[in-house]
């Protein structure tokens, strides 16, 4: 069997710059893969899922790892910044502190230093831990393709299971978020087995925003990983909590709304009954902790 | 297709010249070209850190990354760890601790353990916890490991201390 663990045959080139990138891809776009971090890419070619005949490799094209504020407040990240950069990024960690709690949930130190955002993205696994919080903070991501550039919201990006709205010939090459207001916070909470290594079963994100009374929600965004065939936002849920103060009914009731919504299937890791149950209990939590997230940086005045 | 790829990699501060076809991993490089085989194959999917080395001081999972795509870097293996003989205070700590029992995660460990400590040179048990959190030990029960971790990371202080 060892022969099988090598990796099919492929030609590679290492790209400089997203043009390159770009006219490589325009070229032969259903036989080529971008490789980024290649924590999941060089796993499914492995198990011969995928076996592009070209392979363009992405970690020479120093362009797309950045991290910028924007003028507007909001923030702007490229496609190659790795988990790593997420969960340590100061900027990251004080205006979008969900994502650097993200980050650090995923993996072990040697997968976040090489997996990437723009990878976990493009990948549009169920089980990805980004689309989920991303989806919350109302990201968009833009695409660059032979007739140029877009920008589609995350919440539009997966049309279904394992898929994105990308053409074959679109690169993904930046994330942009929004500003985020003084009285908001999120929180993303997951399950996994081990705590640790794991794919996840179950997440739930929450990113909420209060009125200036700070007592009663002005928008309230949750999201779901593995849930659903796609990652989930639930806008029923979100909507209940709107103008109301976060009491354990009220709670309890958004739960219940974002289980109605949620879709998830049974496999081999969870039975549908049970991811049930997890979605209930993770978005209480999440919405809980943010909201706690959102009194103590108003209170405390951290932003 | 294009078989064999020129390319040049600088391990444990040697410069190795050799042509690869680009679906060769790092540590199939590392293991079969360069006979280096401190380093270990074990799960190739990214799940023990067996495989662990560190590319500019940073560990990754040689497993899950193409040898053309290491170049440039500065890697380290196991072997490089010990200086003229002598070995790494990880490496000492490691042996009287008793972290050590077959031995397959032991290179991945120490590495990992390495690049924690060039970083953060007192960490706490549970930062040594998340760093060896991508590293699977079937013996040790990891109790040994992270003793010996922390223990290294005091010897090395005080051999700053006297320097």
């Amino acid at each position: 069997m060892t022969y099988l663990r090598r990796l099919p045959k492929f030609e590679y080139v290492g790209a400089r710059s997203v043009r390159e990138v770009s006219d490589l891809l325009a070229r032969r776009p259903d036989e080529t893969r971008l490789l980024a971090g290649g924590t999941d890419l060089i796993l499914q070619m492995r198990r011969r899922e995928v076996a592009p005949r070209y392979l363009v490799g992405l970690k020479g094209v120093s362009e797309l790892a950045f991290v910028r504020q924007q003028e507007d407040g909001g923030m702007t990240m490229g496609a190659l910044t790795t988990f790593q950069d997420i969960e340590t990024s100061p900027l990251i960690r004080e205006k979008y502190g969900i994502l650097s709690q993200t980050a650090s949930q995923i993996g072990g130190v040697e997968i976040r230093g090489v997996a990437t955002i723009g990878g976990n993205l493009m990948g549009a696994q169920p089980c990805s831990d980004f689309p989920a919080p991303l989806i919350t903070l109302g990201a968009k991501v833009k695409l660059v393709g032979k007739d140029g550039e877009r920008l589609v919201a995350l919440e539009d990006f997966f049309p279904e299971y394992g898929r994105t709205v990308a053409a074959p010939d679109e690169i993904l090459t930046e994330i942009l978020l929004p500003a985020t207001s003084k009285l908001s916070g999120g929180c993303y909470l997951k399950f996994h087995d081990r705590h640790a290594m794991d794919m996840t079963i179950t997440g739930a994100a929450a990113f909420v925003t209060l009125n200036d009374d700070r007592q009663t929600c002005s928008e309230l965004k949750i999201a779901l990983s593995s849930s659903a065939p796609v990652p989930k936002r639930v806008k029923k849920a979100g909507a209940f909590l709107q103008g109301k103060k976060l009491t354990e009914d009220a709670l309890e009731e958004t739960a219940a709304l974002a289980c109605q919504e949620a879709e998830p299937r049974s496999s081999w890791r969870a039975r549908r009954e049970f991811r049930l149950e997890l979605i209930r209990g993770l978005t209480k939590r999440a919405v809980r902790q943010a909201w706690e997230e959102v009194m103590a940086t108003a209170n405390g005045g951290r932003k | 297709m294009k078989q064999l790829l020129p390319i040049s990699l600088n391990v444990n501060g040697d410069s190795y010249d050799i042509a690869i076809p680009p679906w060769r991993t790092l540590l199939e490089v590392l293991r079969e070209n360069l006979g280096l085989t401190g380093t270990k194959k074990s799960c190739l999917e990214g799940q023990c850190g067996a495989c662990t080395v560190l590319l500019d001081g940073k560990p990754v999972n040689s497993c899950l990354l193409l040898a053309v795509e290491a170049q440039g870097k500065e890697i380290t293996t196991i072997e490089g760890l010990a200086r003229d003989g002598v070995l790494h205070p990880l490496q000492k700590a490691f042996v009287e601790h008793g972290a050590i029992q077959c031995g397959f995660c032991s290179p991945g460990m120490a590495l990992a353990a390495k690049a924690l400590l060039d970083r953060n040179p007192n960490p706490s048990e549970d930062e040594v916890r998340h760093a060896i959190v991508g590293h699977l030990c079937r013996c040790t029960g990891y109790f040994q490991i992270i003793e010996a971790i922390r223990d290294a990371a005091a010897e090395m202080a005080r051999k700053d201390v006297q320097a």
